[in-house]
């Protein structure tokens, strides 16, 4: 049989963009369902903890995918971005009192803003180039920040208000943001906008030449991506309390592609579940000596080698598979 | 109307000269044929006339527009479109998908896109490959996926390059038949092509390139029997 006219259509029409990503939005807004129900069985104010950073580190996974797996840019520097999203409320407190009103907002347009000059200046390049130069940028803000000891205090790093007590409150706070990302990713997912970074995506130049204004998606592109992970990274910070240049460090990053490797690159359950099962693991390693790391870059290889559509491409495989042989079957 | 022309266009890769002082010019409603042998310069030429590379001399006119140096996404807008040698689909989302994304690349509602698509897709037979990834399909579908993105809304001009070259004899003659319907309702074509039987049946002048410079340009039949064009395809001791 012809490869090529192996599914049928009225199958293959769940392979249209927008059934895909319905598909994937309502499963991720069943995880975001199970998360808000978890309070209620969850009550130790460590495990809230534990969960609260997971959904920091969603926010990333959500921003670095938009850029890596939606656009198909490489970039090295989510960390440096959530980092410099911190240091927004962090230096308007220490450096001119302004309140967490002020601060949060200029941290999330400031990584906007800085996001958006990156991607001009890494607009020709691909591949490595791309992925070093975006790594180069982070060392230099880590740096900066890390030796700026009169305006950020250094390695020192800076003290932030909180923005409430209740850990609870925190808890649905982050949850709360994780859900107007997904849905905001989700209505860019389906507009034209998301149809013209698949195709930068898949491919720069025939995108160019169907009329896609590609300087102007991958910038936008950047500029979201860096202003999802600033936002996350400026809400950790009244949530610590605390932000100094480790933030940026660029196993942070590391940490933030193994999530989306695991969880299923270029969707937006893979990136959620992907942070969720990485952190709570690590967590649970904590026991067993330090050996996260070495588990999770193990599991990108095996993930990169064997599984790229991730745990979210194997879950819809195998629904795919149990359906068709339903079929076959009737 | 000279839909579009070319003057002294110039460019040269370090010291070789990939394409020297062309002039060339495409009527209104026209397919015209651009040959040559290999290294000939004209995927240069289209490169330049798309918008993906800067000539170093010379002037494009489109529409008696001056567009040279214009950027790609500024001439597809216009309704100058390219197709490429090695095709470029998205090769991640299905052939209905591409149609699509290609359809609101060039201002189409979702709706007339989605219209558009399919009406296509029946024409260029990628009716039950539809709903696969690009990236599955066959050289030859892809080709034809190809020429789909680039007529979900008209062009003004299509520029296609070899879009004959590697492709199933069944499918050479679909892509051979939209050409054709597309021409008989008013649209131009300028094609670079290896296959002579297919410049012959379907371009009405043909424009013929060695070593960057342009050295026929007429009638295809008359610009085939040009001792020029001979001796650059079978060398200088051809015997006609």
């Amino acid at each position: 049989m012809n490869r090529a006219n192996a599914p049928a259509a009225s199958n293959g029409e769940r392979n249209l963009w927008s059934r895909r990503l319905a598909l994937d939005f309502r499963a991720a807004l069943v995880v975001v369902a199970a998360l808000a129900a978890a309070p209620l069985v969850v009550t130790s104010p460590y495990t809230l903890g534990i969960l609260i950073v997971s959904m920091y580190f969603a926010l990333l996974a959500l921003g670095w995918n938009l850029l890596a797996g939606f656009t198909g840019q490489f970039s090295l520097a989510p960390a440096a971005f959530a980092m410099l999203g911190a240091y927004g409320p962090g230096l308007f407190d220490y450096q001119w009192h302004l309140s967490l009103a002020w601060g949060i907002p200029a941290g999330v347009v400031g990584t906007a803003i800085l996001g958006w000059l990156l991607g001009r200046v890494v607009l020709r390049l691909r591949g490595p180039y791309l992925a070093l130069t975006t790594l180069s940028f982070a060392e230099i803000a880590r740096v900066v920040v890390g030796n700026s000891y009169d305006f950020t205090r250094g390695a020192q790093g800076l003290n932030v208000p909180t923005l409430m007590q209740s850990r609870v409150g925190y808890y649905y706070l982050f949850l709360g943001v994780v859900l107007a990302v997904l849905v905001g990713l989700y209505v860019l997912m389906r507009s034209a906008t998301g149809r013209f970074w698949l195709a930068i995506r898949d491919d720069e130049t025939g995108a160019e030449s169907r009329g896609i204004n590609v300087v102007r998606y991958k910038t936008l592109s950047f500029a979201l991506s860096c202003a999802i992970c600033g936002l996350a990274g400026a809400l950790y910070g009244t949530f610590s309390q605390l932000v100094s240049p480790e933030l940026g460090l660029l196993l942070q990053t590391g940490i933030v592609i193994a999530m989306v490797v695991i969880g299923g690159m270029g969707t937006l359950t893979g990136p959620l579940i992907g942070a969720l099962l990485v952190y709570l693991a690590s967590e649970w390693m904590r026991g067993f000596g330090n050996v996260q790391m070495i588990v999770f870059s193990a599991l990108v290889i095996v993930f990169a080698r064997f599984f790229r559509e991730g745990l979210w491409g194997l879950a819809t495989r195998r629904v795919r598979v149990t359906r068709r042989t339903t079929v076959a079957a009737q | 109307m000279k839909l579009l022309r070319t003057e002294g266009l110039t460019k040269h890769f370090g010291g070789v000269a990939a394409v020297e002082d062309l002039a060339l010019d495409v009527d209104e409603r026209e397919i015209l044929g651009l040959i040559g042998p290999n290294g000939s310069g004209k995927t240069t030429a289209l490169n330049m006339l798309s918008g993906f590379l800067a000539p170093d001399r010379g002037r494009v006119f489109f529409a008696d527009e001056d567009v040279t140096g214009a950027k790609p996404v500024t001439l597809a807008r216009h309704g100058l479109l390219r197709m490429f040698q090695t095709t470029r689909v998205f090769s991640r989302i299905s052939a209905i998908d591409n149609l699509l994304t290609a359809g609101l690349a060039r201002g189409l509602s979702e709706s007339d896109a989605n219209e558009r698509a399919r009406a296509l897709l029946e024409e260029l037979t990628l009716a039950p490959v539809m709903y696969l990834d690009a990236g599955q399909l066959s050289g030859g579908q892809r080709k034809l996926l190809e020429f789909g993105m680039c007529f979900i809304a008209p062009p003004r001009i299509a520029l296609l390059d070899e879009p004959f070259a590697a492709v199933h004899p069944v499918m050479r003659e679909t892509m051979a038949g939209f050409i054709r319907r597309r021409n008989d309702a008013g649209h131009t074509f300028l094609v670079v092509s290896h296959d002579m039987p297919i410049v012959v049946e379907l371009c009405h002048r043909t424009a013929c390139m060695n070593a960057g410079r342009l050295i026929a340009l007429g009638p295809t039949r008359d610009v085939l029997h040009d001792r020029a064009v001979i001796e650059a395809y079978l060398g200088s001791d051809a015997h006609v």
